[in-house]
């Protein structure tokens, strides 16, 4: 009795000795977290409430002036809704393209090597950085001299002004990130397929079901959650965008093609609006935390796939 | 025999699936070598009697590559080094030490894994403003590292909460302390998860455009991706050397893409669906 006392005593002051290393341990990551991550974003919300226009000058309380200020400033309107096309239409077109090569890559028609090799090739494009993307893409976009244009005149179409055509300047730059970012979702997509249990498809296989069926009945609820992570990736991943669709098309035509984060980045580095700046961002945050935490639900719920 | 016919018809259809998939690559790789009538005129042939070096020579001379090399060379390696030594430490505390402390550090991370970048943006250069770090390699390194830190965090946490506790109790039996745990027993046994993080945090530090341009000087720190970018919009027609520009500074990621494959899909994978 008394041992296990003594052993209890013990236990709890090395319990006590390691709290204090791991706090210790802590330190460094809590400290760099606190000074870049959360005095900033503590920050934006203040400058949100305030007006504020260089990085030295102070602040001025005006409520939620800058709240109703955004809606009014120039192009505000179509810059969201550029955002919400470029976002709805690249993980629309994302998803899909992608589901559709993951099972062709998947097939038990491919063998070993090839599978390997067409996996590597289109994941190939998703190392890439943004600014390479949009360099090369906008150099293929060009109406004179652009290989996509050459392309159409040699086949005996009319050359088309991709960068600068209402609308479809919007499905240019959304082919772009398509093609920078399929390579992620077909992985997924591809670990999804191969967690399905083989015994399930040649039950099916048995019973007499045919391809057709197989995949509207088996395959697709079975793929449902790498679906779901999918759809939330890229559309967060669009949301977040920056660089490539800005090299491309530069917002242009007139703010058809501009994105909120250029927006932002407008207000900060080239009007010096940092209150109306801080305000987007705010907003932004918020869309983007929702679609997260509509991820990190499906995940705890999902967790077994990953 | 109806089997081999679709299994053909299939393999074909995918072949050229990727082959378009390959064209903008195709087209900018020999691009490089040739001249801007030659891209512009027959974009898509192949013809080594009229290609050379020239647009990498100058591209060469006039990115300030070496330079440009040498500074994201030095913010990727330094972030990832405080990104793993932080972030492993503080992944040790949270997944070995109990205590509620922990915990509400951990629930922290996670939501900080969610935050866009460019949300906080800028109240960060006004932070780097006010810290006298404008300007300077570290500041870029610093954001990085704390920009990277939760979700290798989040990586190490899940690794080590999966190690046996039964290696803990016998090194404490022999008189080891908790740091001495975390650096002979744990640190070794940590190198798949340490690959992970550092492709994830590494390519996406290399990659970077958005940091370096808001928060360096880019004619005097200039980093790969902005070099390349300033020199496209500098010539801007002259497409050679914007192709040479960019398989220069993208060739250090896709040599080590060819040699660690597995390893980069399962980094960017775990950052898309974790991150």
């Amino acid at each position: 009795m008394a041992k296990s006392v003594a052993a209890r005593k013990s236990l709890s002051g090395l319990e006590r000795s390691r709290v204090r290393t791991g706090l210790v341990f802590l330190i460094p990551a809590a400290l760099l977290c606190i000074v870049f991550i959360v005095i900033p974003l503590i920050s934006v919300v203040v400058y949100s409430f305030n007006e504020k226009s260089s990085v030295g000058s102070a602040m001025t309380y005006v409520g939620l002036e800058n709240f109703k200020t955004l809606p009014t400033t120039e192009g505000f309107w179509q810059m969201v809704w550029a955002t919400m096309l470029f976002a709805f239409g690249s993980t629309i077109l994302i998803v899909v393209l992608s589901f559709i090569v993951a099972m062709a890559l998947d097939s038990k028609r491919l063998d070993y090597i090839s599978r390997n090799v067409f996996r590597a090739m289109w994941f190939f494009p998703c190392i890439l950085s943004g600014s390479v993307v949009g360099i090369l893409w906008r150099i293929m976009y060009t109406y004179n001299n652009g290989v996509i244009n050459s392309v159409l005149k040699s086949l005996g179409a009319t050359p088309v002004n991709w960068l600068e055509t209402y609308g479809l300047t919007n499905f240019a730059v959304i082919i772009a990130s398509v093609w920078s970012q399929m390579g992620l979702c077909i992985v997924i997509f591809l670990a999804g397929l191969q967690s399905i249990p083989t015994e399930l498809l040649e039950a099916a296989a048995i019973d007499g079901a045919g391809h057709g069926q197989v995949r509207t009945h088996i395959i697709l609820p079975m793929m449902a959650p790498s679906i779901t992570i999918n759809v939330l990736t890229t559309s967060i991943a669009a949301f977040k965008m920056y660089e490539l669709p800005w090299i491309i098309s530069k917002g242009l035509p007139g703010y058809s093609t501009r994105l909120l984060t250029q927006r932002i980045h407008f207000f900060g580095f080239e009007s010096s609006k940092f209150g109306l700046g801080s305000a987007l961002s705010v907003i932004l945050i918020l869309v983007i935390t929702a679609i997260s935490l509509i991820q990190l639900v499906v995940l705890r719920r999902r967790e077994d796939i990953y | 025999m109806e089997k081999t016919w679709k299994r053909i018809v299939s393999w074909f259809a995918l072949a050229l699936a990727t082959v378009v998939l390959w064209i903008p690559i195709y087209y900018f790789v020999i691009g490089a070598f040739k001249k801007r009538t030659d891209i512009v005129k027959h974009p898509l042939t192949l013809d080594f009697s009229r290609m050379s070096f020239d647009n990498f020579t100058y591209a060469f001379k006039k990115m300030n590559l070496f330079k440009a090399l040498g500074n994201t060379g030095f913010i990727t390696v330094i972030a990832l080094l405080i990104v793993i030594i932080c972030g492993s430490l503080a992944g040790f505390a949270i997944a070995r030490i109990h205590h509620k402390v922990f915990r509400v550090f951990y629930t922290v991370v996670i939501a900080l894994m969610v935050v866009p970048f460019i949300g906080a943006l800028i109240p960060i250069v006004v932070l780097i403003h006010r810290i006298g770090l404008y300007g300077s390699l570290w500041g870029n390194v610093l954001i990085q590292a704390a920009w990277n830190l939760p979700f290798s965090i989040f990586l190490f946490t899940g690794f080590m909460q999966s190690l046996p506790k039964e290696m803990e109790d016998a090194a404490y039996i022999d008189g080891c302390s908790t740091f001495g745990i975390y650096l002979r027993i744990f640190l070794p046994l940590l190198k798949p998860v340490t690959a992970t993080c550092c492709i994830r945090a590494g390519i996406g530090i290399w990659n970077d455009y958005l940091v370096s341009n808001s928060l360096l000087n880019s004619a005097r720190q200039p980093t790969l991706m902005v070099a390349v970018y300033q020199f496209f919009g500098q010539y801007v027609s002259e497409y050679g050397y914007a192709f040479a520009g960019i398989i220069m500074a993208s060739l250090p990621i896709v040599i080590m893409f060819l040699f660690l494959q597995k390893y980069f899909i399962k980094g960017l994978v775990a950052g898309a669906v974790k991150g």
